[in-house]
């Protein structure tokens, strides 16, 4: 039988870990809750965006633009991977890498050069872990990545503002973005979205308005002109569209790490339950055993 | 029937609030909306948001971004929007002087340079008059 004392030592150690854990869920719980306000508060922006651009297709306007056309050229691409800055938040930085991974060796295939940029401390050691070389991973000269959890648009302007020079220069024919989309609160799933070429733009799509197109009148003026408000529509609208993954990616993390939280405070009750069982039995059995002992010396003296 | 102003940033919804007038920073100048103005989509530049309610003016600078004016509703979307008062004016030097030291070597560099400076300049400017 197993030493009652050991027993003991063990069954407070996991209850000192089940205070981490347990307080660990609680703060994700709060974060997800703000994360989650501040993902529903951006979709107003998206909204409104896209009835612009279905204002601007209504208005006979033929949606076109570089960034939504894709390129022939297949020189270079980029695969950009957002993961978290903490671990212990179950499958959540694995699926994404392997996501970026399995990308990563479609796109070398069809493109020359493949960059490879990873946010996220989490993402950067699993890309090294496995050998291979970061472009970019987003860190300031400390090594401490200048993305946070709850990423500015500000900050993320900054990053859709290089892809877009890059692309305009012909140095990036291609931008993919893996992230774990926000689906329900019960699931969230690491995908690949390719965000260069744009592709097609919600909202353009609208019915055209054959009397407006014809006449050349639309319902709004436009200042200067449809095609300038156009030019500017369409930069933005991959700026919030870069900017949504990141707040998904946010959503998603506090969210997986919730889970795995409550599932470690979980484990640690049943764990306790069982080390309390034995460490019982055990305290009974040497309790007997020296019972025993004593009766038996008591009946040698008789004896 | 009063006008309603609505500002969108990517982040959130900075304002919405019912006003007699709205002046807006358009690209090339100002312009003031008023009850059944005209639908309109316009582009916007960096400057100065006025909205007028009675005999309070409120103030806010805004980045550039678009407007859309249709059934009196007046829905700005901007990168950034904030009111005057809350500017950080040594901030809005530094993003200058940052500005200013830009590489512009092509077309496209040099016009975000340009965009850069105009920003801030437009936040110092209001900073200053507002103080």
């Amino acid at each position: 039988m197993a030493n009652a004392r050991a027993l003991d030592k063990r069954r407070k150690s996991i209850r000192n870990i089940k205070k981490i854990t347990r307080t660990m869920e609680l703060i994700a719980t709060a974060r997800f809750k703000k994360a989650m306000d501040r993902a529903s508060a951006a979709t107003d922006y998206t909204q409104r965006i896209t009835a612009v651009v279905s204002d601007l297709a209504q208005a006979g306007l033929e949606v076109s633009h570089p960034l939504l056309e894709a390129r022939e050229t297949n020189d270079t691409c980029t695969v950009l991977a957002l993961s978290a800055n903490r671990g212990l938040c179950g499958g959540y930085n694995g699926n994404v890498i392997r996501a970026a991974l399995g990308r990563r060796e479609e796109m070398q295939k069809d493109f020359n050069a493949v960059r490879t940029e990873v946010v996220g401390k989490r993402g950067n050691s699993g890309f090294r872990f496995r050998g291979i070389q970061v472009d970019e991973s987003f860190v300031d000269d400390q090594g401490v990545s200048w993305i946070e959890d709850d990423p500015e648009f500000v900050t993320i302007d900054k990053i859709a503002d290089r892809y877009l020079r890059e692309f305009a220069a012909g140095e990036l024919d291609r931008l993919d973005v893996t992230y774990t989309k926000f689906i329900s609160s019960s699931r969230q799933e690491a995908i690949v979205e390719t965000l260069l070429p744009l592709g097609e733009l919600e909202g353009a799509d609208a019915t055209v308005d054959e009397g407006a197109a014809n006449q050349d009148v639309s319902l709004y003026e436009f200042l200067p002109d449809a095609k300038s408000i156009l030019d500017e529509v369409v930069p933005t609208s991959f700026k919030v569209k870069l900017f949504k993954c990141f707040l998904d990616a946010a959503v998603s993390e506090h969210i997986s790490r919730m889970v795995a939280m409550k599932n470690a405070t979980e484990n640690a009750n049943d764990m306790i339950k069982d080390l309390s069982r034995t460490y019982n039995r055990a305290r009974q059995s040497q309790i007997t055993g020296e019972i025993m002992e004593v009766i038996g010396g008591v009946e040698a003296l008789e004896g | 029937m009063s006008l309603q102003i609505v500002v969108v940033t990517p982040e959130k919804t900075t304002l919405d609030q019912q006003v007699d007038s709205v002046t807006l920073p358009m690209f090339d100048g100002e312009r003031g909306i008023h009850l059944g103005h005209a639908p309109l989509i316009g582009r916007l530049g960096p400057g100065e948001l006025r909205s007028v309610n009675g005999s309070q003016v409120n103030r806010y600078y805004v980045d550039g971004g678009f407007v859309q004016v249709s059934n009196d509703v007046v829905s700005v979307l901007t990168g950034r929007s904030i009111p005057v008062a809350e500017i950080d004016l040594s901030a809005a030097r530094q993003e200058l002087e940052a500005a200013e030291r830009e590489p512009a070597a092509n077309s496209e560099l040099m016009e975000l340079k340009h965009k850069a400076i105009a920003q801030a300049k437009a936040q110092i400017r209001m900073a200053e008059n507002n103080g």
